[in-house]
């Protein structure tokens, strides 16, 4: 029964985990203007994360290593260093992305400029990293986040035609008046927002922190695979969400706001404080996910001790690389840039970023020396295999498509 | 000496052939006891010319998939070869020897 | 003359993690010392002998950082005869502390970390 308990709450944690200001900015822009034609992109997206955090969750449970000493072991120092400063920038631009995120939240609860949050958002952050321990930190924010349920609440209340919406989903067509170049630059913002490295670098950070074993195999495996689909689908019920509300009257969404009001118009002021609970809740813990894993990559590649679970003192400079980043990732907030373009601008560099990322964890995952009979299975290879090589097509077209569009004008 | 200041130097041949890079150092551990093992010894260079490849265990390990990767550095590392230690000569950053090809690279 | 197990430097030593006899993380392999013989005398960890591995200028750059930041130009050094295992990790013989690879969290730990309140309890 306690073991059901378990399964049950890390299967909530990972479902209100899953949707950070990457999915939400990302998924929010497509609906409005794409409607459902670009749904297929997160479930494909949805596949490939499902796919590599099992298997770095296994590799992590088994060897008992984090995917950035791996990095090193495997592509060697100067190839694993190039991997690292990719990785970080990244991630750094993604924490700074989520800590506008929960400040403009914030905003919509109080009305007040965001940026008068940011400093407070930023030690809260910090207080949270540097108190709360591991497993509770997930679990609380994780919970929470499944406030964001209401968008699937409110898609239902908008009453969409059922028909149409599958035959755009699975029919995928540019709609009028939006060019193939730009259908393609959304697909991988979708695609790179649904796949964010540092997810990989937490997940298989956190199996090391918690101390999984084979044993914990299982249990990691189910929430894997039902709590990202599921996340996955609330992804999608957000992108049908301004679909619905925005499409029609071709409206474009750029601000947070935006996003809030088909709730607002469907379940209307308790509509709106879940979706604001559930802003904060998931912006607020991708902040903690991605200041930890700045940390964990720059540690796990030069050897330093790391993990909130050791002692402060004794892995004080991993301590110090995650206050400095979250301290520089309010400084760039805090210069007025605008926090849904840095969002966009992250998750497009996230796409880059991706074979990085996968590849050595595919290789470890392979090697019988370290993971004895736990080896990756033919069917996860081919799927490996499939996506690395889609992975590298995305890597190299993002930045292309980037510029083609203009960042998707 | 460091192993860092090995691993990476050009290696020429018999003539100055360029014969690759040095990838990786061959220990055997059959010297005088130390500790609870036997020491390292260096036996020899294994030399390449694809670096990356050097380090993901497929040529020289017990790695096998998946199997397009597997096939891609297998090609990539067709050409190493190896050098015994006492062949090899160090001096201002390049190894030298006295041959024209080097045998095959005997996986571990 | 009895055979002896083979093993690659850069494949099975270099980059595998170095795990204390109590158990914990000591670091990583970053580089091995060799002397004039040919035999391989020590195992060297910390971000000094990372640079060493990077070369040039990238090189320099980390040794310059590391001096700063940590202090110290040589790196932890590990003499082959506390080798225990040398499998997927590799294990030795005496705690991280006497081998002293924590002296290198030492200026972090004085400057930042050690002054912010409950920076030195238990971690969680």
């Amino acid at each position: 029964m306690k073991r059901l308990l378990q399964v049950f709450l890390g299967v909530l944690t990972a479902i209100g985990g899953f949707v950070d200001i990457g999915d939400l900015v990302a998924n929010a822009l497509v609906g409005a203007r794409f409607g459902m034609s670009l749904a297929w992109v997160v479930l494909v997206g949805v596949v490939g994360i499902c796919l590599f955090a099992e298997m770095s969750g296994r590799v992590a449970a088994v060897t008992g290593r984090g995917t950035f000493d791996l990095v090193r072991e495997r592509l060697g120092v100067r190839a694993g260093l190039l991997n690292l400063v990719a990785s970080m920038l990244v991630t750094f631009l993604t924490l700074a992305a989520e800590l506008g995120g929960v400040a403009l939240a914030i905003e919509l609860a109080t009305s007040v400029n965001y940026l008068l949050f940011v400093p407070l958002v930023a030690f809260l952050v910090w207080f949270v990293i540097w108190r709360m321990p591991f497993e509770h930190m997930e679990r609380a924010f994780g919970l929470l986040g499944l406030a964001l349920v209401v968008f699937a609440v409110a898609f239902w209340k908008l009453g969409p035609d059922w028909g149409s919406m599958l035959h755009q989903a699975s029919h995928p067509a540019v709609p009028d008046g939006e060019g193939h170049p730009t259908y393609w630059y959304y697909a991988i913002a979708l695609f790179g927002a649904a796949m964010t490295p540092y997810e990989v670098f937490f997940f298989s950070s956190g199996a090391v922190e918690e101390g999984w074993t084979k044993k914990d195999l299982m249990i990691e495996r189910i929430n894997v695979y039902l709590g990202f689909p599921l996340g996955g689908l609330l992804s999608i019920a957000i992108a049908g969400c301004t679909w619905l509300v925005f499409m029609p009257a071709g409206v474009e969404v750029d601000h947070l706001d935006q996003v809030a009001l088909p709730v607002a118009l469907a379940a209307g002021k308790v509509g709106l404080a879940f979706v604001i609970v559930g802003f904060v809740a998931a912006t607020f813990g991708a902040a903690l996910e991605t200041g930890l894993s700045t940390g964990y990559s720059i540690a796990q590649y030069l050897g330093w001790s790391w993990g909130k679970s050791v002692a402060p003192v004794r892995a004080a400079r991993f301590h110090a690389v995650v206050l400095v980043a979250i301290v520089l990732g309010a400084m760039l907030i805090l210069t007025t840039v605008d926090p849904i373009m840095v969002t966009e601008y992250s998750i497009v560099f996230s796409a880059v970023a991706l074979p990085l990322t996968y590849f050595p964890i595919l290789v470890v995952a392979n090697d019988p020396g370290y993971m004895g009979e736990a080896v990756n299975s033919r069917l996860t290879n081919a799927l490996g295999t499939a996506y690395l090589g889609l992975l590298t097509v995305v890597s190299l077209a993002a930045i292309p498509l980037m510029v083609a569009t203009k960042a998707g004008q | 000496m460091r192993g860092s200041d090995v691993i990476g130097l050009p290696v020429l041949g018999r003539g100055g052939r360029v014969l690759g890079k040095v990838l990786d150092v061959r220990l055997v551990q059959d010297g005088p006891l130390r500790g609870a093992y036997a020491a390292l010894r260096v036996d020899a260079l294994v030399v390449g010319r694809h670096t990356v490849a050097a380090h993901l265990g497929y040529d020289r390990a017990r790695v096998n998939g998946p199997w397009l990767v597997n096939a891609v550095v297998n090609a990539l590392t067709r050409g190493n070869g190896l050098l015994p230690w006492d062949e090899a000569e160090i001096a201002d950053g390049v190894v030298r020897c006295e041959r024209d090809a080097l045998d095959p690279v005997p996986p571990i | 003359m009895m055979a002896g197990r083979v093993l690659d430097l850069a494949l099975h030593l270099l980059d595998r993690q170095i795990i204390d006899t109590d158990g914990n993380p000591v670091g990583n392999v970053d580089d091995v010392e060799i002397d004039e013989s040919g035999y391989v005398e020590a195992l060297l960890v910390g971000p000094q002998a990372v640079a060493g591995r990077l070369g040039g200028r990238l090189g320099e750059w980390l040794a310059f950082w590391t001096r700063v930041l940590q202090g110290g130009t040589e790196p932890t050094r590990i003499p082959v005869d506390l080798l225990t295992d040398l499998g997927s990790h590799i294990t030795v013989a005496r705690s991280r502390t006497e081998l002293g690879a924590h002296r290198n969290e030492d200026r972090a730990r004085e400057y930042l970390i050690g002054r912010i309140p409950g920076g030195r309890r238990e971690g969680e």
